[in-house]
């Protein structure tokens, strides 16, 4: 097979029936595709994590939960580099990067990570995450065919929303999204213990699951159901928060 | 000679491809290419607009140009015929008895032109405008410089739509964006919500949704002014408790919502 038949083979995957074709099921055909063991999709607006369009597991899931807690990561690597991010051996890298990233994704079970840009031209939407349980490198053509996805998941994540209604997000990408709503209505409550604003909060909420070794979601849902509040120091000796 | 003319051509229309470029100036050059390396007098090319409708983008010169939109007016001509069966109409020379143009050919020769050709400019089947090539001697346009033109006309197209994909993704990229940072944005003002009333986050939601619909303002434009902090203290969005207005909004409904939305007012009061 050519490298051109193999491109058009790998698009037809995602166009022989285009009528279910929702964000889920592109997850998976990346995974099948790129033979790994996970795949998701991080959606980025500005240079902002926005959530995940969909992941096929819990570890894809926990992989995309992990870069929006900690700020780090190889999709967000590959997002603001705009070229693939390879980690072929998490827990014996050559280049330690992610501090706080690899030794978490390590105990989820993964063992190798690639991370790749999703764009239109310069038109930068996210980053495919794909992970394997089993360290080692990508094969040169499982390296081609990655490419090759992240342009044509690019190229149907514009024209799912291209549908939608306007101010809305397609339809398609609610099925197996996680944007992380819980966060952001934490962080408005966080926002008004505090008196400060929601950036700001979150900021908080990042430093309280970082140095309770919490998950920030973790965080998140304690603050909601309102076991857990962040009060303003009560002497007037810090001001920083006001 | 002639071969590095052509190279510095390609190489010039390629080289914009690179970094963004403007559309006018790319077939602008094109037109003035073709007249160096090709033989002809004056080139122009035409574009259909997203309507359908043929438009002049770019003309050598202005008895070019001149001619173009006549032709356009007149709905007539080799660029209107070529546009309109995505087929090349070469070497037409308008002087000739059969000539099929009734009203464009003898203004055409009182501009001074006398045989012309047009080519599509198309890819996979779908035709987005032509290159106009016109002549001042009568006489054929030789195969090679059919071939060349046709070339160049491909490469811009290409071009063309690389550029307009581009565009695309960008204007829906934004909304995306938008539809994302308007939905966290309800989010984090549910949060708000909550946290001054006391009320879960379901019961927030409502509050929002029912105080949006009274204002006359889109929820999201909403959550944008309880999360920039530009709802007053004093707002009744805040108070403790209102059941019957929280139990009114949740039979809301989404045709109401739209309503409210095509009502939408940012001027209005939010307080």
């Amino acid at each position: 097979m050519t490298a051109g038949q193999r491109t058009l083979a790998i698009q037809a995957r995602f166009t022989d029936n285009v009528s279910s074709l929702d964000s889920q099921r592109m997850c998976e055909i990346c995974a099948d595709v790129a033979q790994v063991s996970g795949a998701g999709i991080m959606m980025m607006s500005g240079d902002i994590q926005r959530g995940s369009l969909c992941t096929t597991n819990k570890v894809s899931a926990r992989i995309e939960e992990l870069q929006f807690s900690l700020s780090e990561g190889p999709c967000l690597d590959a997002f603001h580099q705009d070229r693939p991010v390879l980690e072929p051996d998490l827990a014996h890298p050559a280049d330690v990067r992610w501090m706080a990233f690899s030794g978490a994704a390590l105990d989820a079970g993964v063992r190798s990570i690639f991370g790749f840009p999703i764009h239109v031209g310069p038109v930068k939407l996210g980053a495919l995450n794909l992970y394997n349980d089993a360290p080692g490198p990508l094969t040169p053509q499982q390296h081609a065919d990655c490419l090759v996805l992240a342009d044509v998941v690019a190229r149907s994540v514009i024209l799912m929303q291209a549908h939608a209604t306007p101010g809305q997000l397609a339809k398609e990408f609610e099925a197996g999204g996680e944007f992380e709503l819980v966060i952001h209505q934490a962080c408005g409550m966080v926002a008004v213990q505090l008196g400060v604003g929601v950036a700001q909060a979150l900021i908080r909420m990042q430093a309280h699951a970082f140095g309770n070794d919490e998950s920030l979601r973790a965080v998140a849902r304690s603050v909601v159901d309102r076991s857990l509040r962040f009060d303003p120091p009560t002497t007037v000796t810090t001001s920083e928060d006001r | 000679m002639r071969e590095t003319l052509l190279i510095n051509t390609f190489v010039e229309l390629t080289d914009v491809l690179v970094d963004d470029f403007d559309v006018v100036d790319l077939l602008t050059q094109l037109a003035g290419r073709c007249v160096e390396v090709l033989d002809v007098d004056a080139a122009g090319i035409m574009l259909a607009s997203a309507d359908g409708e043929l438009r002049v983008v770019a003309s050598s010169s202005e008895a070019m140009r001149t001619l173009e939109l006549f032709e356009l007016q007149a709905s007539e001509g080799p660029c209107f015929e070529c546009y309109n069966t995505g087929e090349p109409t070469a070497n037409i020379q308008l002087t000739d008895i059969g000539q099929p143009w009734p009203q464009f050919s003898p203004r055409a020769v009182a501009a001074g032109f006398l045989s012309v050709t047009a080519l599509p400019m198309r890819l996979r089947g779908r035709t987005i405008g032509a290159l106009n090539l016109f002549r001042s001697n009568l006489g054929d346009l030789g195969d090679q410089d059919l071939v060349a033109a046709q070339a160049f006309a491909d490469v811009a197209t290409i071009g063309i739509l690389q550029h307009r994909a581009v565009e695309e993704a960008h204007t829906v990229n934004d909304q995306l964006t938008s539809a994302l940072n308007s939905r966290i944005m309800v989010e984090q003002a549910k949060g708000m919500v909550a946290e001054r009333t006391g009320l879960d986050m379901g019961a927030a939601f409502n509050r929002l949704r029912n105080h949006a619909r009274r204002r006359n303002l889109l929820l999201s434009d909403l959550a944008r002014h309880v999360v920039a902090g530009e709802v007053g203290p004093d707002s009744s969005m805040w108070s403790r408790s209102d059941p019957h207005r929280d139990e009114g909004a949740r039979r809301d409904d989404h045709g109401h919502r739209r309503a409210v939305g095509r009502l939408r007012s940012r001027s209005r009061c939010l307080a």
